[in-house]
């Protein structure tokens, strides 16, 4: 058992510096300036970033385990403490959010005067629970940083209080967030009574065997709070809503690693607490059944959308549903592609809301029908700045060589095709085309002013024409915009050209659902990882690059039809058949937070019903 | 949607909540039974480290994390009513009116429990570690407390009793406190959150190391919390109305005195 191990020692750390930060700038930030809380700020994610960096590069070799206060379980392996685990995935989603932590602040470097220091802090406190989250060894304290990412998120998301639909987007989220929180928190009741423990790696040893009706449902509703921040259909409503009203350096985090999360804490909490029981039979059906729904209805509802924030809201549930049905076949591959699918989203999709941002702060508003043409009136070096780097951030979206999303998509669908599923590259193409294709085809209207001037801009309440600014930024874009978002867009295509990344989310991956090694970590102190056997896969193959290349062009071709589609003759419009649907679908999305509550309720029985043994 | 479909999606999303609770709640472990693996471990636990109440024990000194995630959620759900609820362009202050009519009765019952009320908020978080209690309800006890003033019709004497930017600085305070005694944990015994002050005899006042320290800590926060969570809403109730256009006199003003 190692005595002294600084690392474990330190990795708690990483979550109370930002909460040491947030607090000073809560007790005393109103009378610091601005530019020292700013600053101030920028150096703490920084700092959590350098130390999440440290971390990454130790958990290559071995797991870091903190143990608090020392309360490390005795002989019998159980105990009365809290642990935090790091390994690649963990942490690696941990840096991700300081890394977009760094990003959103350097976006909005001068943001928010007026509210004095409480943006600042509430991006600490949010950093602190997203970090906290990821590293969580315990259901309990799991659900304590969700809490604290919430809390933080709700305010976030309603910052611009001057406008009612922002509090309105804010309530919706808080509530449903709130409704699946209880229901979680009563899930981890019951596996508390149920086994007195709440601690991953011991769970995981007591629940082993337990095929009770029991452990789904306590599962089922665990997994509630998770899945809602994951916005899996039907958990999903209050996304879109908390997208368009959120200022747009939040979005960022938000899209790129918060709904991520969701996913994270249903898969750590399955792979560890609860592979071994009844939940095990019937957690792939779920994936892929609560997948392939999201998938789709995201992607149609994504193109049906013409604010900015709310298409990028779908695209990024879409992709939700390409993950989960991914993760349904083909591990520890698909996992490992879908971690790396993650990085590269969460890099593009990054600087396709900053992109909406600026256009938001240069003209007022993010609607894909006024802002027709409106990228050829940003004149010099900035509008060829905006204009490529959305152009990039929508072709690399769509899977687009060398960046790491294409990269990532196609080892999950060569992860699929290995499992037998033949149905998985065509159904990841297809989605990808479609979501990818819907922020194409705004890139053509807005960049290029492609197609006619759109009709019918007063005849929707859903148009992003009310939006409010942000901030003033004048004649010019300051440059630290296009800085971060050009930065975005370089690091999606540098993960994707990092030598042998696809073998090292590999091991990864392995490392992440090898239960076994995790209790023994936590529980025994044996930090060491077991060596990964079996073949690795090698990155971008001819094949891969095909298939990428392909999905690109239907992307294009997608955004093309939208575009001239008032050229094609009559008979090639979407008949009647189609728009009934959609039309029900757009009704579904009512906006009310009553009927998304009610569809929260259907999920839970919807998911236990799929994932009940037979 | 109709109001029919919303009737129908309504009863299934019911019907499948409850039976998902029935099958749960029916599987939990009978009422009263004997097996408490968590129970055992932790009183024996809190025993080790002489602290009396065990459940101060489990939140302040095994799981001081937890405690720390939730006092620090208190503190970021501070922030973030205090951004969503800061006065907007179309709203400005009025003058509330300081003295309401209130039975005398109110006002004697107030006088009296008024002291009493802080006494005892103070008695609950200091001996957190000793007897039922703790700092989160100590600090809510204390914080109720003190709007007993308001309830007895002393609005201007409560605005007195709590000054905001000061409370913002103790609320600071609370979480900040609490994050150096889990430093100096790290720093002495090397680990985060280790209770390494002197454990004392259990039972007395000074027992328990650590934990009557976290609890204060915890105290402090929710105190100033609660004050500045319940201030901001009676501001926005009663001291922030909406600007009248230009020009315009609408009567409500009036009517609002």
């Amino acid at each position: 058992m190692p005595s002294a191990d600084t690392a474990g020692q330190l990795l708690p750390l990483l979550v109370i510096i930002p909460v040491l930060a947030a607090a000073v700038l809560v007790g005393v930030g109103q009378r610091l300036p601005g530019r020292l809380v700013g600053a101030g700020t920028m150096m703490v994610a920084v700092v959590v970033g350098g130390g999440g960096t440290a971390a990454l590069i130790i958990t290559g070799r071995r797991r870091i385990v903190s143990w608090l206060g020392d309360w490390r379980p005795g002989g019998s392996g159980t105990g009365v403490g809290i642990a935090l685990q790091a390994d690649q995935l963990s942490i690696g989603l941990a840096l991700l959010a300081a890394t977009l932590m760094i990003i959103a602040l350097g976006f909005s470097w001068h943001y928010f005067r007026a509210p004095g220091s409480h943006f600042h802090a509430l991006m600490l406190f949010f950093l602190a629970g997203m970090t906290g989250f990821a590293l969580a060894g315990d259901i309990f304290t799991m659900f304590v940083f969700f809490e604290m990412m919430g809390v933080a998120a709700y305010a976030l998301t309603g910052l611009k209080v001057e406008d009612p639909s922002a509090v309105q987007g804010a309530i919706n989220f808080g509530i449903v967030n709130s409704v699946a929180a209880y229901l979680s928190l009563i899930g981890i009741g019951m596996v508390y009574a149920h086994t007195g423990e709440l601690n991953l790696a011991e769970l995981s040893r007591s629940l082993a065997g337990d095929h009770s009706t029991f452990v789904v449902i306590a599962f089922v509703l665990l997994s509630t709070g998770f899945l809602v921040k994951a916005a899996v259909v039907p958990f999903h409503f209050w996304l879109d809503d908390a997208h368009a009203v959120a200022p747009t350096p939040v979005c960022v985090l938000f899209s790129g690693v918060m709904v991520e999360l969701g996913l994270y804490g249903v898969l750590r909490v399955y792979r560890i607490g609860f592979a071994a029981t009844s939940v095990a039979a019937g957690i792939d059906r779920v994936l892929l059944v609560l997948g392939a729904a999201t998938a789709v209805l995201a992607a149609v509802m994504c193109l049906l959308q013409r604010h900015l924030k709310r298409l990028l809201a779908y695209s990024t549930i879409a992709h939700m549903g390409m993950f989960l049905v991914a993760l349904s076949v083909g591990d520890p591959e698909s996992l490992a592609g879908i971690a790396l699918f993650v990085l590269g989203h969460a890099a593009v999709k990054g600087a396709l809301f900053l992109c909406a941002g600026i256009l938001l702060d240069r003209f007022g508003s993010v609607d894909e029908f006024t802002l027709w043409g409106a990228g050829q009136r940003l004149r010099g070096w900035d509008g060829v700045g905006v204009r490529s780097i959305f152009l990039l951030a929508a072709l690399g979206l769509a899977g687009l060589p060398p960046f790491a999303a294409g990269l990532g998509k196609s080892l999950a669908e060569t992860a699929m095709t290995e499992a037998g599923a033949a149905w998985g590259p065509p159904f990841m193409i297809i989605i990808s085309a479609l979501t990818g294709g819907a922020v194409l085809r705004v890139w053509l209207r807005v960049a290029v002013g492609a197609g006619r001037k759109p009709e019918g801009i007063e005849a929707e309440g859903m148009s992003g024409d009310e939006e409010l600014m942000e901030v003033d930024v004048g004649e010019d874009i300051p440059n630290r915009m296009i800085i971060s978002a050009g930065a975005l867009v370089v690091i999606g295509c540098a993960l994707g050209l990092v030598p042998s990344i696809a073998a090292r989310a590999t091991v990864a991956a392995d490392r992440f659902l090898d239960a076994d090694g995790y209790v023994a970590a936590v529980l025994h102190g044996r930090i060491g990882y077991p060596p990964v056997a079996g073949p690795v896969p090698s990155g971008w193959d001819l094949h891969g690059v095909l298939l990428s290349c392909l999905t690109v062009a239907a992307a294009c071709a997608v955004a093309a039809l939208a575009v001239l589609r008032h050229r094609l003759p009559g008979g090639l419009r979407p008949p009647e058949v189609v728009r009934r649907p959609v039309r029900l679908l757009r009704r579904v999305h009512s906006g009310r937070v009553g009927d998304y509550v009610v569809w929260l309720l259907i999920g839970v029985g919807v998911t236990a019903a799929i994932l009940a043994p037979a | 949607m109709s109001r029919r479909a919303r009737m129908v999606l309504l009863a299934l999303g019911l019907a499948g909540a409850v039976v998902v609770l029935a099958v749960g709640v029916l599987g939990l472990p009978a009422f009263g039974g004997h097996r408490h693996p968590y129970r055992d471990l932790a009183v024996a636990a809190s025993f080790r480290h002489a602290t009396a109440n065990a459940v101060s024990a489990v939140n302040f000194d095994q799981r001081a994390l937890d405690t720390f995630g939730e006092e620090t959620i208190l503190v970021a759900s501070v922030a973030g009513v205090a951004a969503l609820l800061r006065p907007v362009r179309r709203e400005r202050r009025r003058q509330v009116d300081p003295e309401m009519p209130v039975m005398d009765s109110t006002r004697l019952l107030t006088a009296v429990f008024f002291p009493v009320t802080l006494l005892i908020g103070i008695d609950v978080v200091a001996h957190g570690a000793i007897t039922p209690g703790g700092g989160f309800q100590g600090g809510v006890v204390l914080a109720t407390g003190l709007h007993l003033l308001y309830v007895g019709g002393r609005y201007r004497l409560l605005e007195r009793m709590r000054p905001l930017p000061l409370f913002e600085i103790t609320e600071a305070a609370g979480l900040v406190s609490f994050i150096a005694i889990g430093l100096a944990g790290l720093a002495v015994a090397g680990h985060l959150f280790s209770n390494v002050v002197p454990q004392g005899r259990m039972g007395q006042l000074t027992s328990a190391g650590t934990v009557g320290l976290l609890s204060c800590a915890v105290g402090m926060a929710v105190v100033s919390s609660v004050v500045i969570l319940l201030a901001g809403f009676l501001d926005q109730a009663l001291a922030l109305e909406e600007e009248p256009a230009a020009g315009q006199w609408d009567g409500r003003e009036g009517a609002a005195r």
